[in-house]
């Protein structure tokens, strides 16, 4: 008996060292819920990163990547990354979705943990603290380059948008009233949708009745896809238009979104630097297909970390959300797949925006950025 | 001609809402199990029918089959080694809304692991809306729609009305102690509510694979469609979730005449809660005074 507690001491003994080892980041992501497709592609690319970041011992200890489910929705992500933060102890949190990220955001300002979005596009989420991060273009510039696309060079002047009633489609919407007026354009009608809503007719109805030459929409998830469907099948003929949540393989693969265009940041997979090739090839070789731009994203945000980390561990100084913040303004760029890039002050990257067709199951690019 | 459009919309949504509604209120008000898991049924045949007509291409009559066999098992199963097993221990009814609860999460998690977590559809011609007069636009689907509720609360009012084994269940919903008193076996009978009350769902899920697609988080809001229409219709009473459904399409719809898309939600919840203050016994349902 004496022997079997000894070996159980230094089992335990054991598994503390490794413990101790480990260097945790926390990631806040839809696991669950009518949102859960893109909690799978964000950890597709974030575990990726990991993998990478672990093979290579880049830093002196084992990248542990910490999932909570945030169900995309902001209470859940505040009790998530209460949790990380609190409990767990990460330094740096992936945060998600545009009323997600502002609900979680004052509290990385208030325990100085860094938290990056790679997800959400809400122009705004720029603006809420030095804290808070972006590794991906928002939505004012998606809409900047989709309103001009439609009036100017497709002559679509009539749009009507049906619009989540959150953060993110309230921006939207903003953003097109002034993107239209500037590019001659004009919104007939403007729908906004409750987050849960699933029965569409009645909206196609609606939005028939404006007579529009275009329909823009801004919602995300199964909500989209279920909202196109139903468009399409209740009479509503005109192309629809969107931003880059319309990339999900549900909306890619259904058939009534065949021909709808959307925009989304422009990443280069050819790209011959080392970080793109290999991300991409090994992307290709686990899931047997191309990542799209919000696994590079998560890919980027985990390599971030691992970056300004290793240059901390190099200068003996801990892992904190503040010594973080002060190694990224120290950094002039950073090796993202697809690019090199800067961070602007206010903590977001920016990329040049594509625009896309739905066409035959996949996405095609159809105006390269400018 | 925009209000004719959603009058139209409104009759095929509350047909839909009707069959949701229908096998919850059953089961509801005939075994007084709040069988939270309801959503769950749902999602099973719904999936299960997609998997079977659009993914192994079996044909329509094979894909109902399994999809009604798949709900029939899930319902009775759930119920025999569940929700029996913890009234056998003299389990609240918070308990059984507890396991009922934790069983749906499990369906919802496992669906996710074997469909994904994506939305998949049931592509068919029959949802392509049809513009029978300018500005009026209806699908085939809704005339099915309309149809196949108008059979099933039919088919539901004979089984009631005409046969010993409808008779028993409405006993059971009166009065089970009564029941047992007669020397009918109630756990027998909830059995039967059970079967019928998950078989009752196939219909709707069908439908809404065609029509709207499917996700594994669907249940949830199957649950609040269901719910609201019991109370509003009136506990133990199929007519009136039947009626609460219709009215519920309707009210959703034809308030997009008058107010955004993101009222027509909260016109369902003032509904339910005009009922709740004013008619708490629902259409044909009685006051329940504890």
């Amino acid at each position: 008996m004496k022997k079997i507690l000894l070996g159980l001491a230094v089992c335990q003994a054991m598994a503390g060292i490794a413990v101790a080892q480990d260097i945790k980041i926390g990631a806040v992501f839809p696991l669950s819920g009518a949102n859960a497709e893109y909690g799978e592609i964000f950890a597709s690319g974030a575990n990726l990163a990991i993998e990478h970041v672990n093979a290579d011992k880049m830093l002196k200890g084992n990248l542990v990547l910490v999932y909570e489910d945030s169900q995309a929705l902001p209470t859940a992500g505040v009790v998530a990354a209460n949790k990380l933060i609190n409990v767990e102890k990460t330094p740096y949190v992936l945060s998600a979705f545009t009323g997600v990220s502002k609900a979680v955001a004052p509290l990385g300002t208030r325990n100085q943990v860094v938290m990056v979005n790679g997800g959400g596009v809400g122009p705004d989420l720029a603006t809420l603290s030095p804290y808070f991060w972006n590794v991906i273009p928002l939505a004012n510039f998606e809409v900047k380059a989709m309103a001009p696309y439609l009036v100017k060079e497709k002559g679509l002047k009539r749009i009507a948008m049906i619009y989540v009633d959150d953060p993110l489609g309230d921006a939207a919407l903003q953003e097109m009233k002034t993107e239209l007026k500037a590019n001659g354009g004009e919104l007939v009608g403007s729908f906004s949708i409750p987050a849960a809503a699933q029965q569409f007719s009645g909206v196609a109805a609606r939005v028939r009745d404006t007579k529009p030459d275009a329909v823009y929409i801004a919602t995300y998830g199964n909500q989209q896809v279920q909202l196109v469907k139903q468009l399409r099948d209740n009479g509503v003929s005109q192309p629809l238009a969107s931003y880059s949540a319309f990339s999900t393989p549900s909306m890619l693969k259904l058939p009534e979104a065949e021909g709808a265009i959307f925009t989304s940041q422009q990443i280069n997979v050819n790209n011959p630097d080392p970080r793109t090739k290999r991300m991409v090839a090994d992307y290709r070789a686990k899931f047997g297909k191309d990542p799209n731009m919000y696994a590079i994203n998560y890919y980027n945000a985990v390599l971030t970390f691992a970056d300004l980390a290793a240059a901390l561990q190099k200068e003996g100084k801990p892992l904190t959300g503040a010594n973080l913040l002060e190694m990224r303004k120290k950094t002039p760029s950073f090796d993202f797949v697809g690019a090199k890039v800067s961070f602007a002050d206010d903590g977001t990257v920016k990329a040049p925006i594509q625009i896309n067709e739905i066409t035959g199951g996949a996405s095609k690019v159809i105006k390269s950025a400018q | 001609m925009l209000y004719l459009q959603l009058l139209v919309n409104g009759i095929q949504t509350g047909a839909l809402y009707a069959l949701i509604a229908a096998g919850f209120s059953l089961i509801f008000g005939m075994t007084r199990i709040f069988h939270a898991a309801h959503g769950a049924t749902f999602t099973i045949a719904g999936f299960v029918f997609y998997e079977f007509y659009a993914v192994l291409e079996w044909g329509l009559i094979p894909s109902v089959l399994a999809c009604a066999a798949a709900a029939a098992l899930f319902g009775v199963l759930l119920n025999r080694w569940v929700y029996v097993v913890i009234q056998r221990h003299e389990g609240s009814f918070f308990t059984v809304f507890a396991a009922s609860f934790g069983a749906a999460i499990v369906v919802q998690n496992l669906i996710a692991i074997f469909f994904g977590k994506g939305m998949v559809t049931v592509s068919t011609p029959l949802s392509r809306s049809i513009e029978l007069m300018p500005g009026l636009y209806i699908a085939p689907m809704a005339f099915i729609a309309v149809i196949t509720a108008i059979i099933c609360f039919a088919l539901l009012h004979y089984l009631f009305t005409h046969t010993n084994m409808g008779v028993a269940l409405r006993a059971l919903g009166e009065n089970p102690v009564l029941v047992d008193v007669f020397g009918l076996n109630p756990k027998s009978l909830g059995k039967y509510a059970f079967l019928i009350g998950s078989v009752l769902v196939v219909p709707a899920a069908i439908l809404t694979a065609a029509t709207s697609g499917l996700n594994p988080a669907m249940g949830h809001h199957v649950m609040m469609i269901s719910i609201a229409a019991t109370i509003v219709g009136g506990v133990g009473s199929l007519r009136g979730a039947a009626m609460a459904g219709l009215l519920f399409g309707l009210a959703e719809n034809l308030s997009l005449a008058f107010f955004d898309p993101q009222w027509s939600e909260a016109v369902t919840f003032v509904i339910l809660f005009l009922f709740i203050i004013f008619r708490p016994g629902g259409f044909y349902g009685r006051a329940i005074v504890s």
